[in-house]
């Protein structure tokens, strides 16, 4: 088997140790961790050619022996590799360590998300988000979306500290949707959340995934977005289940009573599939028989049913899928047309004299290295009050990994198309001697080369429509 | 699919039963949102450059190996299928990466284990985007190697940058069942005519190369064969006609694509099953294959020149 590229190998049986690391990896100085997840762990790192530029790298944690390449990881790098849009995040670079086989991905650097924004307006600053900044957030986040949706992907696990928002430079305030690792395209097979041996958080969950509908729909992104929009305003998760960790299949019972405590118990009448859905008819004692006195959204988020935001909100979280408003009909919502208006740069309101929050930065814990292994550094910590590592423990309130992706400013796509053809040059699948190609005549390695270098600018054959008809 | 789902508003239904995995079921789709997403994959199919390139051996020798090497590769892929209780999708998948892998890189002349690695990478990916259960990797046999899960996990990666990880092909079974309601008008209740689509497809697939037609085509001719093996081009355009407008598909390849099919069913039908069946390196034999190229390639009217 032989390569039909022209370029030199890379990763060629290097050492990865730190003192003699391959190739890719010299091209980037690591700063230190700063995340860590159930698919492995993210490093903060810069680009040594270019010390402004911020890399973000996802490090995926070595499947069980024996799996080969983890499908998380296809799927992931196959749906980030196809998609190109403002707010969501920007996959730079794939590199294979071919020691131990181990994938990283290479991300613009975000430095903050909504998980941070939120907890410092609770915490710190004790005040809440100022309207111009909730409102543009939600625009982007919904504009990411749609163009998610438009592309038939589902992204299935929206949360706040999946929102990131970028730091200081020119795309300052720009809202990226990031971590795709449940995302899915239409038609794929769907295996039911519960069983993907992933950390799902259940607050952001919708109704008829937790009332074990195995039909759902894009629909179900919609309703987090309604969650994450209630969270903006009242800096609280606006239901705060308590999670069954039971298997193979836990009925999230408390989930879904937070829901019905705020929103009133749903009905045939309202949503007709109700009736259909698994939970709904095993456990009617549970739910069916259960009364709430709904207090009301409007007192929850505390805002007048006649303010647009409530309405747009409320169409959100409409039980019935069917019915719930979609990522295209509500950029259309009259929400957006009225004052203050949103805007690109979310963090920093247009109007002078507006109060601009700083948020911290990042922690970055320094003690670890690439491997994962720790290393003797002192530790340094950029801010806060976060004492070594950013795991989950040092974070009470937060019942999930650490966000996976951050963005940076940094647009490269010409490097990263090189890079991937570099990564396809230097396997050798046996470990057998193989030969050079007999047969790679000079025009077929020129056809390839374009065939790439046209592959790389514009990902031809992807559906490029820009808004779906709804 | 759920009936009441079947008038929802557009939005991205997916199912996760097992039962919505089975091929031969006949489903109903919510008819806007999937016609859109089938209007949306033939756009994305005549924008790509992949279907109808030439493939790039030129000595005869070469060209001889490969389509042997390509044939054993899909009988071992087809019963190994089987074995692993895959989807007749998956196998397919598996072989539109095989063909591909073949249109970009190139293994020398006689390299069977190569082709045997390739063939198992190929379809422990295509597993992976396709089926609820995937196995693990020692559960792929090879005849006659034994390669281990390492070796099997860096082929993957190889066919991974080899097609510049974009794993999600579309084959025909991406339209299968959008394709029969609107020819046939009448309800396909147990499935025969899926069934009878799906095998014109495998045997099409083992003949001709993945990037030769456009899925599309391969699809809508396999249902018009299913349905009617005596059509005329005038007989065929009048039952393609408003689907053909619809999504703008090509009438001109699809009656070709027709007579194509329905040439290699005639000329399977025509052989002895013990010739045509034979595979040289089947997983649940033992003995270790040679490669004989002269013996070992009764389909010989390969459309594509591999």
């Amino acid at each position: 088997m032989s390569n039909r590229g022209n370029s030199s190998g890379s990763g060629s049986n290097s050492n990865i140790s730190s003192s003699n690391r391959p190739e890719w990896l010299q091209q980037y100085d690591l700063i230190g961790k700063i995340g860590e997840g159930t698919y492995g762990l993210v490093f903060l790192a810069k680009i040594k050619s270019n010390r402004s530029k911020s890399i973000a790298i996802k490090k995926f944690k070595q499947s069980k022996d024996g799996d080969g390449v983890s499908p998380t990881a296809i799927r992931e790098i196959m749906l980030l590799r196809e998609i190109s849009h403002d707010n969501v995040v920007k996959l730079v670079n794939v590199h294979i360590n071919h020691i131990d086989m181990s994938l990283y991905l290479a991300f613009d650097y975000a430095e903050h998300d909504l998980y941070e924004i939120i907890r410092h307006h609770r915490d710190k600053v004790n005040q809440a988000i100022n309207q111009y900044t909730v409102k543009s957030i939600l625009w982007q986040l919904l504009n990411g979306l749609n163009y998610l949706h438009s592309n038939w992907i589902m992204h299935r696990d929206l949360k706040p500290s999946n929102i990131l928002v970028m730091g200081d430079g020119e795309e300052q305030g720009v809202v990226k949707i990031a971590d795709f690792g449940l995302a899915r395209i239409y038609q794929a097979p769907l295996k039911p959340l519960f069983d993907n041996g992933v950390v799902v958080t259940i607050w952001y969950r919708a109704p008829e995934l937790l009332l074990g509908g195995k039909h759902y729909t894009s629909a179900v992104d919609m309703w987090a977005v309604g969650c994450i929009f209630a969270e903006l305003l009242t800096l609280k998760p606006l239901f705060q289940g308590q999670e069954v960790k039971a298997t193979p299949n836990p009925f999230q019972l408390d989930q879904l009573d937070k829901i019905f405590k705020v929103l009133g118990h749903p009905t045939v009448e309202k949503w007709p599939t109700l009736a259909h859905l698994p939970h709904w008819q095993t456990d009617q004692q549970h739910i069916q028989g259960h009364k709430y006195d709904s207090p009301g959204l409007y007192s929850v988020v505390h805002l007048s049913p006649k303010n647009p935001a409530y309405d747009l909100l409320s169409k959100m979280l409409e039980y019935d899928p069917r019915k719930r408003i979609t990522a295209a009909q509500a950029l259309e919502h009259e929400y957006f047309r009225m004052e203050p208006l949103p805007g690109r740069n979310a963090l920093v309101p247009p109007q002078p004299g507006e109060k601009i929050v700083n948020y911290p930065t990042r922690p970055v814990d320094t003690n670890t290295d690439f491997e994962g292994t720790t290393s003797l550094q002192p530790a340094q910590q950029a801010s806060g009050n976060v004492s070594g590592g950013m795991g989950p423990h040092v974070m009470p309130t937060r019942n999930v990994p650490r966000p996976m992706h951050m963005v940076g400013m940094q647009r490269m796509q010409q490097q990263s198309m090189a890079a991937y053809n570099l990564a396809s040059q230097a396997i050798n699948p046996a470990n057998i001697p193989m030969q050079r190609g007999v047969a790679a005549q000079p025009h077929q390695q020129q056809q390839q080369q374009q065939l790439r270098r046209k592959d790389g600018m514009g990902m031809p054959g992807y559906p490029q429509q820009k808004s779906r008809r709804f | 699919m759920d009936p009441d789902t079947r008038f929802s508003l557009p939005s991205l239904l997916c199912e996760e039963d097992e039962s919505s995995l089975q091929e031969t079921k006949l489903v109903s789709s919510p008819k806007s949102e999937d016609d859109l997403y089938i209007r949306s994959l033939i756009e994305t199919e005549s924008k790509s450059n992949d279907y109808g390139c030439v493939c790039v051996c030129d000595d005869d020798n070469s060209r001889n190996w490969l389509k042997c090497a390509r044939l054993d590769a899909v009988n071992w892929i087809f019963s190994t299928r089987e074995i692993l209780g895959f989807q007749f999708r998956t196998a397919y998948l598996c072989l539109t990466y095989f063909d591909r892998f073949i249109s970009r890189r190139f293994i020398d002349n006689g390299k069977d284990w190569a082709i045997q690695l390739l063939c198992i990478a190929c379809l422990s990916l295509a597993a992976k985007m396709e089926e609820l259960m995937v196995p693990s990797l020692s559960h792929y046999k090879a005849q006659g190697y034994n390669f281990e899960s390492s070796v099997i996990q860096r082929m993957e990666l190889m066919v991974l940058t080899t097609l510049e990880w974009k794993m999600s092909c579309i084959t025909p079974f991406s339209y299968l069942h959008h394709f029969l309601p609107k020819i046939n008008d009448e309800r396909d209740y147990d499935g025969f005519l899926v069934s009878k689509a799906i095998d014109l497809i495998l045997d099409f697939s083992k003949d001709v190369n993945s990037m030769d037609h456009r899925p599309s085509v391969v699809a809508i001719a396999s249902v018009l064969l299913a349905c009617d093996d005596q059509l005329t081009r005038n007989t065929m355009e009048f039952k393609i006609g408003v689907l053909s407008s619809f999504y703008s598909l090509e009438k001109e390849h699809i009656h070709s694509c027709y007579n194509l099919l329905k040439e290699i069913q005639t000329k399977k039908n025509n052989t002895p099953c013990s010739i045509s069946l034979t595979t040289h390196w089947s997983p649940s034999s033992t003995v270790k294959r040679k490669l004989r190229f002269e013996q070992s390639c009764p389909l010989q009217k390969i459309s594509r020149r591999l």
